[in-house]
């Protein structure tokens, strides 16, 4: 699946469900004016005014749709804070990333790993303690700001395959822009349900107030009440029906780019099987659990009459997409916590190879857009290996809260004396504690590869996320001293510096992506021109005509716009100046990004082998583009 | 009819206010409880630590059990304590508790370690200095998550306590925060050397 494709049908939907909406909300109003024309107006009228009557319709048509616009912002606005204000909504806390209880670093690690493996910043994970169904969620703005949550059941009863298969599920919600697409929803839901509310608060003022006040035609206004709640109830029925219409769909979407990120078919539909077979199921019993029901794993309320409104497929359909030989029955019931289990058995028996393989999805194409937000067998494996290779101590300095910090500090560190004399004064401001761990770091760090500093990075940013705003502000402070002690940028830097400002910034009241992204390839060529230069400079080798060689390589994809597109000398293209041409490339178009992705890949594996240099400037562009990239791989046959 | 317009659009805008105060104050309510747990973290840590630090000492301060003991008694308390801050934040009472169980425990352990210093052989103990290494580095942690707490916590009680706020927030059952403040009782009391 191409991730810019999906994107981009991300959109259309948006679109599509912006017209469904516009539609539900004239029914709206055309009722309420139905509404107030034969029950209030007439009283002032009598029933033999004309039956359209337009100076009664404008200002009711103003009201409800204002009503329903003010609402549908507000309630957008706020879950502007995209995966916190959902986790409060749901009542959910947050794992602690440093936490050692075992069915949590259990889930932590998975999500690491498949993260990693999708080159996506690792989520924030939360837990909804009270919960004992199984299921999960995930939400989010963008990539670098989103959430996956699963229930006390799925962190119990799930061995370590099945919780892989679920989180896999949950990441292409996030991939996919369902989790930014689901936020929406919520909030034009909320819109309609407004019309019902305000129905329901005038009958109970009414009805309050009915004993003292005795007015003529006083049966009007509960009446006109009780008409509010039924139309906002039809509104917010078709307003589900949509929701639903739309989240069924992409369930079977993210289920089968779950099997593509585990190859393993069965451990998601062992997971279903587990939920089918469960007493509680995967019901959310949280008060607020309509609201975000189509953010769910699996279906979170109880089975609707109507299977139009249901949020998701059938269990035994998805089941039996997965796992073909499915015979309708269901997990026998709740044998006992799956965790334990897994511990007992570790390393659980993969399955059998044949199915595996159906699972199994090639590199479609040899083009990298094919590469982008989807993830393979292989990326899996090397997340998995990487986090293992790690040198003792280093995944524990980038889990913890008070030691992430420090480890970037230490990424910084420049090699040359000089320039460290300077850093090690910066470092002295952010007090004795964060000193040491710099120094302790740094000294591991020493016998970690260059490559490994991309995925440490990664791995930092859910413990960044638990600072407190002063603590932010300082770190920002010491970061940015530590950058400038050379007076000059350098490629991880700046790398750095567009990661911490795309996946962190928001999370610290930062600016937020703005609208949607108009810009064509053709907009930009003097940027793209300095980007494709300088993802040509970094291949490695000091001569100028390999460099050129692989600029033209890029210019050949681009095909229509490389007549504008000129190649930069290195001296032309600091890191400065990328970082400003990244800057105005944010706002391309989906295809202009791909193409744009596509071009730097192709001039990256021009010589066939992938730099550290080449790897990081690669990320730092899809930070930019807001693209997930997953790690190229050492040694890759590109 | 205007009129009626105007004040249905004003009550929906001042309920809409209300509504997105009271979230804004759910919101830092749950960064400061979400806070806490990384506190929590750190400090079960610690009287993870303690245990094994006491064995190891026992071996070498026979004389000295009384001290142990009351460093085990006060590990045990604050453990018990802070587990239950740690199940609602949000109540001050316990936090307060918490903090005061903290405070003995960091007392019972700073009188340990007077006394540790009149035994050569148990400060030549390559065991005993990395578990105390260990011990420091994770009360650095407990600091610097604790600085977060507060911080969150001043957020929250500023927030709390603001104009429109105020009048509902007491209400709507918004506490206000306690900080997390760790005060060792006894500063320094005289070590008594016993030779028995």
């Amino acid at each position: 699946m191409d991730f810019f494709a999906t994107q981009e049908r991300a959109q259309r939907h948006t679109a599509r469900l912006m017209a469904l909406f516009a539609l539900a909300v004239g029914g709206v109003v055309a009722c309420v004016y139905l509404a107030v024309r034969l029950l209030i107006y007439k009283t002032e009228d009598g029933p033999t005014g004309p039956f359209w009557n337009p100076s009664v319709f404008m200002p009711v048509a103003t009201i409800t749709i204002a009503v329903i616009a003010l609402s549908t912002l507000y309630k957008i606005w706020s879950l502007r804070s995209g995966s916190e204000a959902i986790a409060n909504l749901l009542g959910a806390r947050r794992v602690a990333p440093n936490t050692t209880e075992p069915a949590e670093r259990r889930l932590l690690n998975v999500v690491e790993e498949m993260a990693l493996a999708a080159g996506l910043p690792v989520p924030s994970v939360v837990v909804l303690d009270k919960e004992p169904g199984i299921n999960a969620f995930a939400a989010g703005w963008a990539p670098g700001d989103s959430i996956i949550g699963v229930t006390r059941g799925c962190l119990d009863r799930l061995d370590r395959d099945e919780l892989q298969g679920v989180i896999g599920h949950e990441l292409s919600h996030i991939l996919n822009a369902d989790a930014r697409l689901n936020l929406h929803l919520i909030g034009w839901l909320h819109g309609l349900m407004v019309i019902a509310f305000i129905g329901y608060w005038i009958l109970r003022s009414m009805g309050r107030s009915s004993g003292s006040s005795k007015k003529g035609g006083g049966a009007a206004i509960p009446l006109f009440g009780l008409a509010l709640i039924v139309i906002g109830g039809i509104g917010v029925f078709f307003g589900r029906l949509i929701k639903s219409g739309i989240s069924r769909q992409r369930e079977f979407l993210a289920d089968a780019s779950s099997v593509q990120f585990t190859r393993n078919p069965l451990g998601l539909a062992d997971a279903l099987k587990k939920i089918g077979g469960a007493k509680e199921g995967s019901k959310i019993a949280s008060p607020n659990a309509e609201q975000a029901s189509h953010l769910y794993f699996s279906n979170g309320l109880k089975a609707s009459w109507l299977s139009a409104l249901s949020t998701h497929p059938p269990l035994e359909e998805r089941i039996r997409r997965l796992d073909p030989s499915f015979d309708g029955k269901l997990a026998a019931s709740d044998p006992g916590p799956g965790f334990v289990a897994a511990v007992a058995g570790a390393g659980s028996i993969p399955g059998d190879q044949e199915r595996l393989a159906a699972g199994v999805v090639g590199l479609g194409g040899h083009t990298i857009a094919a590469r982008v937000g989807t993830v393979q067998a292989t990326h899996v494996d090397y997340a998995t290996q990487f986090l293992a290779s790690l040198p003792a101590g280093l995944r524990e300095r980038a889990r913890e809260p008070a030691t992430a910090p420090a480890l970037l500090f230490a990424l910084l560190l420049d090699h040359d004396p000089e320039v460290r004399i300077v850093q090690v004064k910066a470092l002295e401001g952010a007090g004795p504690f964060l000193f040491d761990e710099t120094q302790k770091a740094a000294s591991i760090l020493a016998t970690c590869p260059d490559a490994a500093r991309l995925p440490l990075l990664d791995l930092a940013l859910p413990a960044l996320r638990q600072m407190s705003r002063p603590q932010w502000d300082a770190f920002r402070g010491t970061t940015h001293a530590l950058i400038v002690a050379d007076s000059r940028i350098s490629l991880f830097e700046l790398v750095l510096q567009r990661a911490l400002v795309r996946h962190l910034g928001p999370v610290f009241g930062g600016t937020r992506a703005k609208g949607a992204p108009t810009a064509q390839l053709s907009d930009r060529t003097t940027e793209v021109g300095l980007v494709l230069s300088a993802v040509g400079h970094a291949c490695g080798s000091d001569e100028p005509a390999a460099e050129a060689a692989s600029f033209d390589a890029a210019l050949r994809l681009l095909g229509g716009e490389a007549g504008a597109i000129s190649f930069s000398g290195r001296d032309d293209c600091p890191p400065e100046v990328i970082d400003r041409a990244l800057r105005s490339l944010g706002d391309l178009v989906p295809q202009g990004k791909k193409r744009l992705l596509e071009a730097a890949t192709a001039c990256a594996v021009a010589d066939r082998k992938v730099t550290v240099a080449e790897a990081e400037l690669l990320r730092a562009i899809a930070d930019s583009l807001d693209c997930p990239v997953p790690p190229f791989l050492p040694g890759q046959e590109v | 009819m205007t009129f009626l317009i105007v004040l249905v659009v004003v009550a929906v805008l001042i309920v809409f206010w209300v509504v997105s105060l009271y979230n804004g104050l759910v919101g830092l309510r749950n960064r400061f409880k979400n806070a806490f747990a990384q506190i929590d973290v750190q400090l079960k840590r610690r009287y993870d630590l303690i245990p094994n630090l006491v064995e190891t000492a026992k071996g070498y301060m026979k004389f000295e059990r009384e001290t142990l003991e009351a460093v085990i008694a006060a590990r045990n308390a604050a453990s018990s304590a802070v587990g239950r801050a740690a199940a609602n934040p949000a109540d001050g009472q316990a936090v307060a508790s918490a903090m005061a169980a903290e405070g003995a425990l960091t007392g019972a352990l700073g009188k340990m370690f007077a006394l540790a210093e009149a035994y050569p052989d148990l400060k030549a103990n390559q065991n005993m200095a990395l578990l105390q290494e260990e011990l420091t580095s994770t009360e650095n942690k407990v600091a610097f998550s604790r600085q977060a707490y507060n911080d969150a916590v001043m957020t929250y009680n500023t927030a709390r306590e603001r104009f429109p706020a105020a009048m509902f927030a007491g209400a709507f059952g918004f506490q206000p925060a306690t900080l997390f403040e760790i005060t060792v009782p006894v500063e320094r009391e005289a070590v008594k050397v016993s030779f028995t």
